[in-house]
């Protein structure tokens, strides 16, 4: 049981309700929570499970339409029910918080030195001069460099882990009791991820203050918490020290969160196996244009010179980080883009290829998106949206022929065909990436290119979508270039990797060999930030 | 800055000559003109007339004679007011026009900034109600009816302010034209303000500053409206060349001896120079309102540079 001798935050009861159009929804249910001194608590659990309403609830930054009830009491004082007024000499001071956006959370009007300096201002008096050597020392602190300089940038000159760190500094500014970290490493590519973590645990030994880490991701959990609390549908299922939640967990869902990280690993295709899909040389430009005063346009190679060579039956996995090129790839090899180089489809010399000349060879080059939201209309019904390649394809296919293919294809991928006659906005984000590929297989392609298929979900849900996606590869022959910047799930889903950077090719070979024994310095750091946070 | 300055400048050469190549032809080829009066004038009067402004010249030759002119500074003769010509017309009556104007900007901005930010905060309830019907209100009901009624009530009926006329020039004749004028533009204000009010009070750094418990004056006055202004901003040039130029309805209401009635009466008249002096002025306040709006938007927002 929780000991309650040294709770500085003791959770009691905690609910949050929010009232929508269609009647009120639960989000948090009664939970009880402990933060002890020093220690960091990581609250783990799927999106809408109530990890972060529960602490929004606590600093009273709930929407207009939620309410918050129960108790929270921060040393001794209750903060639930506490006035605006009462509640801000709590908050930015003796709790602080960052977030999962650092682009979005910072104010991009202001410089960041003054945005650091808004709360010491405000908590401890004193004008915003005096506050600048507090605030470039809080910048060295979070490892910013050349905070002289850096001081009065503004949020958007500053790279993703950079605004973090100035995230971080805030929250430190005025040497808190408790850090609540919501998601903070999500929007991050993975060496970023690490070093904001690094950072976060070294400023805990520095200063004792306890942590509370919000997180979907259980990698993180295991390297940085000392207790985990588990969450399900707004309530705690689990919690416990880190130890016995990782090795002997009790609650069944606390042991399949634990199993879906994804696993196994794919065998590479046969050595005369016919290469289906080639690109060489392929390069990619972007031109940022000019104007009538603005002087003559530049270009940005964001793709330079990558051969590639897919085998039939293989699946080629392409990492790196965001700007790395990697999509931008996927795009030209099927020619969605305008690229220079040469490409091969079969026997076919596709380099000259036009829209019109391509459209005949679409079907068999399909290609699967990240948002599996955005990328489904939200006004057609799912039967519609699945069955309108076929339109173009074989239209000579008759209604009732349509219909049965959609149910066929709707079965493949693990959906009730009844599900047919409904809108994407009624599904949940796996199972709207279901029907992205049903979407995709209903044509029966022969190369599918999975862009970030399972960046969006959850990691139950992901090992489930893996699992899919190599049924189904087994089953029809299928060759996938698989593009993520997730390395356990490439890992888990191709037999050849591709690592890039900056629109070239790092590094490449059997997965096995890059994972196992990376030669290039930047893969062993990718490799490293993943693995051993 | 001082650049980018000189070349928004520069490039309101082009603009100022294409406006007025496109007015000057199409002022040509709508029918009728100057001295076609409803009982027509003696031919021999008529052809003396044309002579008189050039107006038998072939129509290139006069259309390059005015632009010569106009490059001067002479914007050539009203042929209605014979008295003036059109530059002395306007130099008269524009100071009148932007005073006017000015108090009603000024009344428009911060009371629509004003009332629109109160709405948002309050969103939904019956102040947010409130002010947005007296918007709509003000938007939908034409200032030929909102300054008669001002009038009526405030002049007439309560005797408080005069019923129109410039007097003296003191403050108390431009408060109802005032108030007529800004109306429609101050309701312009308050739904744009309202609307991204809204929006910048639900971003996450505003989340951000109330999770460090920043007071909410400063949530409100320094984070959430700072970026809400940015749209309002943008509307605040055409806003501004619209009521410094006076309006035809207003100052004909209220007999303001403003620029406002020179656009509607030259057009009615077929006064070729009058019109084309008014579009340009209106064109030049346009062009130099956008540019002093996209300054000040350079510095609202740092994400916008002038280099």
């Amino acid at each position: 049981m929780i000991e309650m001798n040294d709770s500085i935050l003791a959770v009691r009861g905690l609910k949050v309700d929010f009232s929508t159009p269609d009647g009120t929804v639960e989000a948090v249910k009664g939970i009880d929570l402990d933060v002890r001194s020093g220690e960091t608590l990581a609250v783990v659990g799927e999106s809408g499970s109530g990890k972060s309403q529960t602490m929004m609830g606590i600093m009273g930054l709930l929407a207009k339409n939620g309410t918050v009830t129960g108790s929270a009491r921060y040393r001794g004082k209750e903060l639930i029910g506490l006035s605006p007024k009462g509640l801000n000499s709590v908050r930015g001071s003796k709790i602080t918080m960052i977030f999962q956006e650092p682009m979005t959370s910072l104010d991009p009007l202001y410089t960041i030195g003054r945005q650091i300096a808004e709360p010491i201002v405000h908590h401890r008096g004193g004008t915003f001069k005096e506050a600048r050597k507090r605030v470039l020392e809080l910048l060295e602190l979070v490892g910013i460099p050349e905070p002289g300089r850096r001081i009065d940038s503004y949020p958007h000159e500053l790279s993703g882990g950079q605004r973090q760190r100035v995230m971080i500094a805030m929250a430190l500014a005025n040497e808190p009791d408790i850090l609540i970290a919501d998601e903070p490493t999500t929007a991050l590519d993975v060496t970023i991820q690490a070093q904001i973590l690094d950072l976060l645990k070294s400023l805990q030994k520095r200063f004792g203050m306890a942590i509370v880490l919000i997180t979907h991701d259980l990698g993180i959990v295991k390297h940085f918490a000392d207790r985990v609390a588990v969450m399900r549908r707004g309530e705690v299922v689990e919690q416990g020290t880190t130890a016995e939640i990782f090795e002997r967990p009790k609650a069944d869902y606390t042991k399949m969160l634990l199993a879906a990280e994804p696993s196994g690993h794919k065998a590479p295709p046969a050595d005369r196996a016919p290469i289906i899909l080639e690109g060489r040389d392929v390069a990619v430009d972007y031109t940022i244009p000019g104007g009538l005063f603005r002087g003559a346009s530049t270009v940005f190679r964001a793709v330079d010179g990558v051969n590639l060579r897919l085998k039939q039956g293989q699946t080629i996995g392409i990492v790196g980080e965001s700007g790395s090129g990697k999509s931008t790839l996927g795009r030209a090899l099927l020619r969605l883009l305008p690229s220079s180089g040469y490409y091969r489809f079969g026997t076919t010399d596709i380099s000259g290829f036009d829209r019109s000349a391509m459209r005949p060879l679409r079907r068999e080059l399909q290609l699967v998106f990240q948002d599996p939201y955005g990328s489904l209309s939200p006004r057609r019904t799912v039967g519609e949206i699945i069955t309108e390649g076929l339109y173009v394809h074989e239209p000579e296919l008759s209604r009732a022929e349509r219909d049965r293919r959609a149910i066929a294809a709707l079965k493949e991928v693990g959906l009730d065909p009844a599900s047919r006659n409904r809108y994407p906005h009624e599904f949940s984000g796996g199972q709207r990436q279901r029907i992205a590929i049903a979407r995709a297989m209903i044509l029966k392609p022969k190369v599918v290119i999975l862009d970030e298929p399972t960046s969006a979900l959850d990691r139950s849900v992901q090992g489930q979508v893996i699992e899919l996606l190599r049924d189904l590869q087994m089953k029809h022959g299928l060759s996938y270039i698989f593009i993520s910047h997730d390395l356990s799930v490439v890992k888990a889903m191709s037999d050849y990797v591709i690592v890039m950077k900056n629109g070239r090719i790092v590094e490449e070979g059997e997965t096995d060999a890059i994972f196992q024994a990376p030669k290039e310095a930047y893969t062993k750091t990718l490799i490293g930030a993943a693995f051993n946070l | 800055m001082i650049s980018f300055i000189l070349r928004r400048l520069a490039s309101a050469v082009p603009t100022l000559f294409i406006v007025v190549t496109i007015s000057f032809f199409l002022m040509r080829f709508a029918p009728g003109g100057p001295f076609n009066l409803e009982r027509p004038l003696p031919p021999a009067t008529m052809e003396n007339l044309m002579r008189t402004y050039h107006l038998d010249q072939p129509l290139w030759s006069q259309y390059v004679t005015y632009l010569s002119n106009a490059v001067t500074g002479d914007f050539g003769p009203s042929y209605i007011y014979h008295d003036n010509n059109v530059a002395q017309l306007i130099g008269k009556g524009l100071p009148y026009s932007m005073e006017l104007g000015f108090y009603a900007l000024i009344l428009a901005v911060v009371g629509g900034v004003i009332a629109g930010t109160i709405a948002a905060l309050r969103q939904n309830s019956f102040i947010d109600f409130a002010v947005m019907s007296i918007s709509t209100v003000g938007v939908t009901v034409p200032n030929f009816v909102v300054g008669p009624v001002l009038t009526l009530i405030f002049a007439i009926m309560l005797s408080w302010l005069p019923a129109g006329g410039w007097g003296d020039g003191s403050f108390r004749f431009l408060i109802l034209p005032m108030i007529a004028l800004a109306l429609p533009q101050l309701a312009v204000f308050a739904r744009l303000t309202r609307g991204s009010m809204i929006e910048a009070l639900n971003t996450d750094h505003i989340r951000t500053a109330k999770a460090y418990g920043l007071p909410s004056r400063v949530v409100v006055v320094t984070h959430a409206m700072r970026g809400a202004l940015l749209p309002v901003v943008s509307y605040l040039a055409p806003c501004a060349a619209a009521l410094l130029t006076g309006s035809a309805v207003v100052e004909t209401i209220f007999t303001i001896p403003g620029v406002g009635r020179y656009f509607v009466l030259g057009a009615i008249n077929r006064d070729y120079t009058l019109v084309m002096g008014t579009v340009i002025l209106i064109a030049i306040f346009v062009i130099v309102f956008n540019l002093l709006v996209d300054i000040l938007y350079g510095l609202l927002d740092p994400r916008v540079r002038h280099d």
